[in-house]
């Protein structure tokens, strides 16, 4: 395509995803004919099972009641793990009452709360939005303390000498330089609230991709097992794509055309 | 005290017996040790030492960006204990902001301050032109070059047209012309606003060429050496200052004095 190079990087990568997936399918393909299909399902069992059923229209309520519960948690863990990552940077009180709390909470699994929520908050969203809010909070509230406490002592000698006060401080030098750190801890949080909200279905639910696992499991419907956890992988995808998205937005506002890998058109 | 009595002394930098002290994990470190010096209102004083005798902690201290363990600096009358609006500061280190262009970063101050105006933004830019950069106004920092940066933050201290500036070797990153250029502009800016300035260098020269007198520490603890007055006459120009005799013998006497 150009002259020099016959094959950039970016279209030599691209090339080599395709072989390697095609080569994954096959053996995929191998495996399953060896055994039965309650063990394994072929893909492309797998896949006729996919069309039909989101074709159908039956895949729907599942994948919208998940996301639901997903964002839900993920906006509540966001939310407190924002708010008390700035308190605990900003007030050194606060930090130390804070912490501890933080630690014990951390050393929890709070996969093993699961049973004790749904039999507080029942079969509906409520314990998988606890659950997911639960582990999304830590990355959170840590990277954003991180990253608002990580501001060089040059950045605020120098806002000292302009006399900026402690709130111009914080949202001129703070948190514009905290950006990047939080941005990192709302996607571990996106991945981490899916997750949270699937282990929950697991344990008490009768809708959500997680409730299609455990049914699947209970009639030994290995195919729809699959047909879950394609779906759950492409939401998984387009939440992070979306996280990208916005992330590429905000930081153009922020830093100009500056891109953070700019490697296409690499001749080899 | 009469108000033209105190228009005069709005600009004078009393330095009394400053000593200043770090305690660091390796014990007290020395830095200053009883710094005496006055610099009228309008003077232009550079301070001139071996590497870390003290020269950015002094800066500091009449900053009130740092406190001094004992002694005491007055700023027209005033005993500085926290950093004063009538000082403008360029850092040794350029300290933008990336996430800011430079346009914004230079607007800093009057954000700061809360009066961004045309007015403001009128001399953001004229600040920027005259230190070559009103190419770059919607230029971010990583695109700019070490000393495009450091005249980016040139060009911050002078905005606010303080009365008072604290200048620590902000020329160090630029080649030789550049520098030219920036002290003959600097001395311009100086003689027209009548601004008081401390100005810490390397480069013995270079305080020589724009300053009234030099004060000259030791190595550390930082103790004032000697203050040179420099009597060559102003305006001043490269081609007058280095035809005179003066010049080539106060340099040499810093020279011996330092090393
Ligand atoms: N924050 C600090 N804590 C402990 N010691 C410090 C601190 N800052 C400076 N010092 C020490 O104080 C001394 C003076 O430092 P300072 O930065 O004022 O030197 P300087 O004359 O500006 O040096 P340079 O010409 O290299 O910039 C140095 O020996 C340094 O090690
Ligand atoms: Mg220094």
């Amino acid at each position: 395509m150009n002259g020099k190079g016959w094959l950039s990087e970016k279209w030599l990568g691209r090339i080599l995803v395709v072989v390697s997936a095609v080569l994954l399918l096959l053996l995929w393909h191998f495996l399953a004919a060896q055994t039965s299909s309650l063990i394994l399902p072929s893909p492309w069992a797998v896949a006729t099972r996919l069309v039909e059923f989101v074709g159908s229209g039956r895949a729907w309520p599942h994948i919208w009641l998940t996301t639901q519960e997903i964002l839900a948690g993920f906006a509540v863990g966001s939310i407190l793990g924002i708010g008390i990552g700035v308190l605990a940077a900003e007030v050194s009180i606060a930090r130390r009452v804070i912490m501890p709390y933080v630690i014990i909470t951390q050393a929890l699994p709070k996969f093993a709360l699961a049973p004790i929520l749904v039999i507080w908050f029942g079969f509906g969203m409520g314990p998988k939005v606890v659950i997911a809010a639960l582990i999304a909070f830590f990355p959170l509230m840590e990277n954003t303390y991180l990253g608002l406490t990580s501001t060089s002592s040059d950045q605020l000698e120098l806002f000292k000498a302009l006399r900026a006060s402690r709130r111009t401080t914080l949202f001129k030098l703070k948190f514009p330089h905290a950006i990047p750190a939080i941005f990192s801890g709302l996607r571990v949080a996106l991945m981490l609230s899916l997750v949270g909200a699937v282990v929950a279905e697991y344990v008490g639910a009768n809708k959500g991709l997680g409730a299609l696992i455990i049914v699947s499991q209970g009639t030994l419907d290995t195919e729809l097992m699959f047909v879950a956890f394609v779906l759950l992988t492409a939401l998984g995808v387009t939440l992070d794509k979306c996280h990208e998205l916005i992330y590429g937005l905000v930081e153009k506002r922020l830093y100009g055309k500056r891109s953070k890998s700019g490697s296409t058109g690499v001749s080899v | 005290m009469s108000a033209s009595k105190q228009t005069v002394e709005r600009g004078r930098i009393e330095i009394r017996q400053a000593s200043k002290v770090y305690d660091s994990a390796a014990g007290d470190i020395l830095a200053l040790d009883s710094i005496e010096l006055d610099i009228e209102p309008g003077e232009f004083v550079s301070i001139v030492g071996p590497s870390g005798c003290g020269k950015s902690t002094l800066l500091r201290c009449i900053g009130g960006l740092l406190s001094l363990s004992s002694g005491e600096i007055v700023i027209g009358g005033k005993t500085v204990t926290e950093p004063d609006p009538r000082i403008g500061y360029v850092f040794q280190k350029a300290v933008l902001l990336p996430w800011r262009t430079i346009e914004e970063n230079v607007l800093l101050p009057f954000e700061i301050n809360g009066t961004v105006d045309d007015t403001a933004r009128e001399k953001v830019y004229s600040v920027l032109k005259m230190v070559g950069l009103e190419d770059y106004l919607h230029h971010h920092p990583n695109e700019l070059s070490g000393g495009m940066q450091q005249r980016v933050s040139v060009a911050r201290g002078l905005v606010m047209q303080p009365e008072i500036l604290l200048m620590d070797e902000p020329f160090g990153a630029l080649d030789a012309q550049t520098r030219d250029t920036m002290n003959v502009e600097l001395l311009r800016i100086w003689a027209e606003a009548g601004t008081t300035i401390v100005f810490v260098t390397h480069d013995i020269g270079e305080a020589l060429f724009l300053s009234d007198r030099v004060l000259m520490l030791t190595a550390r603890p930082g103790r004032v050496r000697d203050v040179l007055d420099v009597p060559m006459p102003r305006p001043r120009s490269f081609e007058k200052v280095e035809g005179d005799e003066r010049f080539w013998q106060l340099r040499q006497v810093i020279r011996e004095a330092l090393a």
